[in-house]
């Protein structure tokens, strides 16, 4: 599992159980996502985000790369197995 | 318009639409900038029950650029709340609002106000100022102006700030302009347009008696310039700044439908709307990359500038008034990189191009309304600003009644091109063409101080 960060803030300790658990809880977005013109302007998230929900994309299937969308943060991760079992999930 | 609706995408999304952007030197105060950023273009006066508000879930910014870089060295930002006091009414407003925080005023709004230095650093300046409510009737609102005027708040950090409905004072003739270019005081000179007229028509205001809601703040000169200077003379670099607006929203929103208060919306910010010059999307950049542009950081605007060298209207002008562009035509012809236009829009006009004047930010080319602010305000403004010497007006800023489509299309048609060659010599008529109106056109009139856009129109009268 390879993690690259985006936001202000990279996703602490994300491990494959925690990506599972958020990905039944706060639905799983099977998405292109682009990345064009993300702002300038930094927000940046604290302590209290926690517990906020976190919002993933499968932006390729093929590769296995997710985007996980947190507070005012996007970090990128890759796992080709999940991205499988999710894939399965939804009959894909 | 100047950037109403001036892109597919965002002409979908009003709420985060800019619509105007005016920066000058103030006149109730001529040591401060007062920059006003108009949102929610094009609202009708009487809109019950739902009047018009800002976007709770989009950051609204001003950015001040001071070192030429086209990259922020100031930033405002702008968040709304808004508070329902009556859950079980369908009405704005229950009775008579008298006050900003009347009781009878049903659903509310308020902002806070961060400003963002060069490094990033974010300081919350005030939170939770009120925003005036919607002019929805002399029934309802007997005082407006007086209610309206509380709601400008000055900072403990010095700067005047007023967030709210506000009467558009753009004047534009769209219906005729968007039917191929038509000019109504020169509709019998158009190529079709002499086929159905012989005689001058009479501009129409497609904004007036529309509203917009306003973001104006104003800022010691001190706190936007370089170095952060007090006096600074006119040839100084450091007299120079750079503005521009924008609206953005969080990359992703997950809409959980009946549980309304459990939608989600999370990731960075992603920007949906951009405004420096006014028209320069609108009219400058094709419709095929209008949504990139209003994405994108003046930074990345050199991208843009081959469409400001050989801007397309200036192809059209020749053809849609046969006869009457002609030195227009070769000019186009040649092919010769307009950079009269890419100093006006992109760079900011050199040092001796116009005598005792300069707004130049360096190389760097980027759309920023550029003002010097060390050109104290006209005693006397003039609708065509620099143009007809006025040296406090449109593209040295931009003042709320300085006539900017006239002034862009006759920069379009050639007449600024002389400044950076002598041996042109503009048509006749690019001397002469406009749309054949001004602020005497907007029938709110203005304010004589801060935040000098007029009362909004209010829904009773202009049903």
């Amino acid at each position: 599992m390879s993690r690259v960060r985006y936001g202000s803030r990279a996703v602490n300790r994300l491990s494959r159980r925690r990506v599972l658990a958020i990905a039944a809880t706060a639905g799983v977005g099977v998405s292109v996502a682009g990345v064009t013109g993300l702002s300038l302007a930094s927000e940046t998230t604290s302590a209290k985000d926690d517990g906020q929900p976190l919002v993933i994309s499968l932006r390729d299937a093929s590769k296995g790369t997710f985007d996980i969308f947190s507070g005012g943060s996007k970090s990128t991760l890759t796992d080709k197995k999940l991205a499988a079992r999710l894939l399965k999930a939804v009959k894909r | 318009m100047s950037s109403h609706r001036e892109a597919p995408e965002i002409s979908k999304d009003p709420v985060a639409d800019s619509s105007d952007l005016y920066a000058f030197v103030s006149p109730d105060d001529p040591e401060t900038v007062t920059i006003i950023a108009n949102y929610v273009p094009l609202q009708l006066p009487a809109s019950g029950p739902n009047f018009f508000e800002f976007g709770d879930d989009v950051l609204y910014e001003i950015h001040i650029d001071s070192n030429g870089d086209a990259r922020p060295d100031l930033t405002y930002q702008f968040r709304f709340r808004t508070e329902l006091r009556n859950n079980n009414t369908f009405l704005y407003n229950t009775g008579q609002i008298k006050s900003l925080d009347d009781p009878n005023w049903n659903r509310r709004q308020f902002y806070s106000v961060t400003k963002v230095d060069a490094h990033g650093k974010s300081t919350v300046l005030a939170a939770k100022l009120p925003c005036p409510p919607c002019n929805v009737g002399k029934i309802s609102i007997p005082h407006y102006e007086s209610l309206a005027a509380d709601a400008v708040k000055k900072l403990k950090t010095g700067e005047k700030v007023f967030a709210g409905q506000r009467a558009d004072a753009f004047f534009v003739d769209l219906g005729a302009i968007f039917d191929l270019g038509t000019l109504r005081p020169f509709q019998n000179k158009h190529l079709v347009g002499k086929t159905l007229f012989n005689y001058a028509g009479k501009a129409v205001n497609a904004t007036d008696k529309l509203n917009v809601h306003s973001i104006a703040i104003q800022v010691p000169l001190s706190a936007v310039r370089r170095d952060g200077k007090k006096s600074v003379r006119g040839r100084d670099p450091g007299a120079v700044i750079g503005i521009w607006t924008s609206a953005s929203r969080r990359q992703v929103q997950v809409r959980q439908g009946d549980k309304k208060n459990a939608d989600v919306e999370v990731g960075p910010q992603v920007q949906v709307s951009r405004l420096g010059n006014p028209l320069f999307n609108e009219v400058i950049v094709p419709m095929a990359q209008k949504d990139l542009w209003n994405s994108l950081s003046p930074a990345e605007d050199k991208r843009f500038a081959g469409f400001v060298e050989k801007p397309e209207l200036a192809s059209l002008l020749p053809v849609l008034y046969p006869g009457l562009f002609d030195n227009l035509a070769k000019l186009n012809k040649a092919g010769t990189p307009r950079a009269d236009l890419v100093a006006i829009l992109l760079t900011g006009i050199p040092d001796g191009l116009i005598d005792n004047f300069q707004n130049a930010t360096g190389d760097t080319k980027a759309d920023m309304l550029r003002l010097n602010t060390a050109v104290p305000p006209a005693k006397d403004p003039k609708a065509f600003g620099l143009l007809a010497g006025d040296l406090a007006g449109f593209p040295n800023g931009r003042r709320i009644e300085d006539d900017v489509v006239s002034i862009s299309i006759r920069a379009i048609a050639g007449v600024t091109f002389a400044l950076v060659d002598e041996t042109f010599k503009p048509d006749a008529a690019a001397g002469l063409v406009e749309q054949g109106l001004s602020i005497k056109n907007v029938s709110s009139g203005l304010l004589k101080k801060f935040p000098f856009l007029g009362t909004p129109f209010d829904g009773f009268d202009n049903p």
